[in-house]
């Protein structure tokens, strides 16, 4: 795998095309694809289009940007000038044309990145495991019988597989970390609303955030830099780090648990209170803006819907508002209380998903002792801190040959540059890092594992 | 919290009903007063019309109209699943009854449904007033046609049967249809007022229901029916009843859970689909048997209809009451009970389909127990 600025770094010199880096890509979507399911729709037009005029910058002297010439795919939740925002649905799918690009995507063109393929999805972004009634479900690249992960399923899955060096998601409780976990890349959520939602579907508007994905921290932090347009030259050189404990150290796999520890041997565990009830709340304020937003559409027809989505967002549009305005009250106190609990620490270390990709045939995991649907629960370590709003980093676990499995680094609010250096200690240390998908090893394949 | 209560509770309305029947029984109107009562009771049916008309909207009417699936199940149960019962019946009990009373089974089940009271008996209990109007008047407005075609099949009468009942259609659209359509279109002027005022529906739909019952049953008591029918004969046609209207409603029901109607069509349903028009009954009767007959073919109607009058409106009262029960839970709890959760979905226009009516109740008990935890505050921390 090309890494996203070695690419940029050789179109910007002239030794190799974009337009030659877009034909290559392309051709490699369009033979690997079919078994992983994870590109809704290819773009090569638009992408010769974008390369050639990164190319044509080149010629003329002009700084094509930092990411120049590398290709790029967006969640089908973004909206892509000249085709319909679907969401992943079959309602959208004859809607019309976005007449604009999203926001991202516009700072990204003006980087230089060259747009290729919009990517698979849970519809409307509620779900944990990419299986779509409209556009199929997105295998893992690890082990084709499991699921990516979602709701970013698609685009954490190319990205995973060495198909492109870097992809857009969205996160609002996890489905930009639920999907690098289980895939085994690195997938930021941001400080809430920190990185642009212009022309992004909405899911959740209290939770909802642009995430980018990428094989190496180096990656994601440039392509974070083009994003955020926050200085991020201020980044710690020394941090003081927490283990969350609690129920962030219950429904987890050893692996991850004996991971935080060497990570950081010494460090105090913090015991988030009243965890379980702020993610009850996270469920309520998610499950209530995710049916209102459908309710007119749901009440014209709900049996359009994906069977998987449909009875869920029924149900959030039939929740009492006074509900919703309790979730939000105790949001707002409980942020509050927690802010000030982890006020002194620059990073929290927590796992990101409970266990192993599950199987597609029974995407069920083990929660408490009890199969639980994945769908749901897999979000279990992410959804606290999107309900927090607090910038939360997954990262890799260096384990070639297994099933992947991420860590969430979780920093202070703006803080993400401190989040990006103290990832590359660990890459440097050899204890993340993205594998090449390859063989499993036998054992590794029994069930999702935790 | 209050103890639970081991003594039946008895509805107030199921009460003024009897109280009706009595009163009818041993003060029928009859001459004049009972003309007088017949005005009144139609000008109470055309105010419930016109203020149903102001009340609803122009969407809901649009979609009552196009329930075509719901009418077609209303025009089975009158026309398919009623005569077809009354046949079955009709042959088990034959050696029970006179023979002309028998046809008189079998004259009540080719009837069309009530128009009034099966509409009243839908907005008592919440239902889908608009798809009522719709399919009871169609149901009513195709029996002119239907119900004396089926007779001069199955039934072997003096008389032959008549042509289209002008005079019937003509009641139809003057009594229901006319009012409904004016509140309808004075919507823009008083619609706001109605909405205000939504709980002078309740006793124009309860009193017209008791007006009909009275002239009805006076009617009956006038005509004769205490000293016409004897102890025994009377248990007889009221077991017979009893059984064609549980087998008709329990179909109903069962195949409103199979078409996975929603609560609101379900009860429509049941009221239109389940009930006999004795106002029709009576003159098609004339019509189709001799004049020394018709007496004895339509006591079994008058019987039957009393018992769907006390059966459907002791059912409407009870839909009414879970229906106020799950407005009256806190507005703030996540619905649970199917009562609940039809009445949450009404309120934000929202129809359940029935495929998705387990997933949706499963979804929101698991919001429910997320609502549990987020109010389960743990106690403060001591010092």
């Amino acid at each position: 795998m090309t890494s996203a600025l070695q690419i940029a770094a050789q179109v910007r010199t002239g030794a190799l095309s974009a337009a030659a880096v877009v034909e290559r890509v392309l051709a490699a979507l369009a033979q690997r694809d079919p078994e992983l399911n994870a590109v809704t729709r290819l773009l090569p037009e638009r992408a010769r289009h974008e390369a050639a005029a990164v190319d044509a910058a080149v010629a003329a002297g002009c700084d094509p940007g930092p990411l120049a010439g590398v290709p790029y795919g967006v969640k089908d939740l973004f909206d892509v000038a000249g085709l319909p925002t679907t969401a992943g649905s079959s309602l959208y799918a004859d809607a019309p044309a976005a007449k604009t690009d999203a926001e991202a995507i516009v700072q990204l063109r003006e980087a230089g990145a060259v747009l290729v393929a919009t990517l698979n999805m849970d519809e409307f972004a509620y779900g944990f495991a990419t299986i779509n009634a409209f556009h199929g479900t997105t295998r893992n690249p690890h082990d084709s019988s499991r699921v990516a992960g979602g709701s970013s399923g698609g685009s954490a899955a190319v990205v995973a597989a060495g198909l492109l060096s870097f992809a857009i998601g969205s996160d609002t409780n996890g489905s930009v970390r639920v999907p690098a976990s289980l895939t085994g890349t690195y997938g930021l959520k941001p400080t809430h609303g920190d990185l642009p939602l212009n022309g992004v579907f909405p899911f959740a508007v209290s939770f909802d955030d642009v995430g980018p994905f990428a094989n190496t921290v180096t990656d994601l932090r440039a392509v974070w830099r083009v994003l955020s347009s926050r200085d991020t030259d201020d980044a710690r050189t020394s941090w003081h780090v927490a283990r969350l404990g609690g129920r962030f150290r219950e429904n987890v796999a050893p692996d991850q648990l004996a991971a935080i520890d060497a990570i950081a041997p010494g460090a105090p565990l913090v015991d988030l209170p009243e965890i379980a009830r702020a993610r009850s709340a996270a469920f309520l304020i998610t499950a209530y803006e995710g049916g209102a937003l459908h309710r007119d559409a749901l009440s014209r027809d709900a049996m359009a819907f994906d069977p998987a989505t449909r009875d869920r967002l029924l149900a959030g549009a039939l929740l009492p508002d006074e509900l919703y305005a309790e979730a939000q009250a105790f949001r707002a106190e409980y942020k509050a209380r927690i802010e000030a609990l982890i006020a002194k620490f620059d990073v929290l270390l927590a796992p990101a998903t409970p266990c192993t990709a599950p199987l597609i045939e029974d995407p069920r995991i083990l929660i408490d002792g009890a199969l639980s649907p994945a769908r749901a629960d897999l979000g279990i370590h992410t959804q606290p801190i999107s309900f927090l709003g607090l910038p939360s980093l997954c990262v890799p676990l260096h384990r070639p040959g297994r099933l992947p499995l991420g860590l969430q680094l979780i920093g202070r609010a703006n803080r993400e540059a401190d989040l990006f250096a103290f990832a590359e200690g660990l890459e440097a240390r050899g204890i993340i890092g993205w594998s090449k998908p390859g063989v499993i090893a036998p054992a590794a394949k029994l069930g999702a594992t935790a | 919290m209050r103890p639970p209560s081991f003594i039946p509770k008895i509805d107030p309305f199921l009460l003024c009903l009897i109280a009706v029947v009595a009163a009818a029984s041993l003060l029928p109107v009859r001459g004049q007063a009972a003309a007088a009562f017949d005005v009144i009771a139609h000008l109470a049916i055309m105010l419930l019309f016109f203020l149903h008309g102001a009340k609803l909207s122009r969407e809901a009417i649009v979609q009552g109209i196009g329930n075509w699936r719901l009418h077609a199940l209303v025009v089975a149960s009158t026309f398919v699943w009623f005569p077809l019962v009354g046949y079955a019946t009709g042959r088990l009990a034959s050696g029970w009854l006179d023979p002309l009373q028998d046809s008189g089974v079998l004259f009540l089940t080719l009837l069309p449904s009530t128009v009034q009271s099966s509409i009243a008996f839908t907005a008592m209990a919440r239902g889908n007033v608009a798809a009522a109007v719709c399919s009871a008047s169609l149901s009513n407005l195709l029996g002119i046609v239907v119900t004396p075609l089926l007779a001069s099949l199955f039934i072997h009468s003096q008389s032959s049967g008549r042509g289209f009942d002008w005079h019937a259609a003509r009641g139809i659209v003057e009594q229901l249809l006319l009012p409904f359509l004016a509140g309808h279109l004075l919507r823009p002027l008083i619609g706001k007022w109605v909405d205000r005022h939504k709980k002078i529906l309740m006793p124009v739909d309860r009193g017209s229901i008791l007006l009909v019952v009275y002239t009805a049953f006076s009617a009956a008591v006038v005509n004769g029916i205490w000293q016409v029918l004897g102890p025994q004969d009377l248990l007889v046609l009221l077991v017979i009843s009893a059984i064609i209207l549980a087998v008709i409603m329990g179909v109903n029901a069962l195949v409103a859970k199979l078409a996975g109607l929603p609560r609101e069509d379900a009860i429509v349903l049941l009221f239109c689909g389940s009930k006999k028009s004795l106002v029709s009954g009576v003159p098609m009767a004339g019509a189709l048997f001799a004049p020394a007959q018709v007496g004895m073919v339509v006591l079994p109607l008058m019987i039957f209809h009393q018992l769907q009058l006390f059966v459907c409106a002791w059912l409407a009262a009870r839909y009414a009451r879970t229906a106020e029960e799950a407005a009256l839970a806190p507005a703030s709890n996540v619905p649970q009970t199917p009562e609940q959760i039809a009445h949450a979905a009404q309120a934000r226009g929202i129809t359940i389909p029935a495929a998705c009516s387990e997933g949706v109740a499963a979804n929101l008990s698991l919001l429910s127990n997320h609502a549990t935890r987020l109010r389960d505050a743990p106690p403060p921390a001591s010092a």
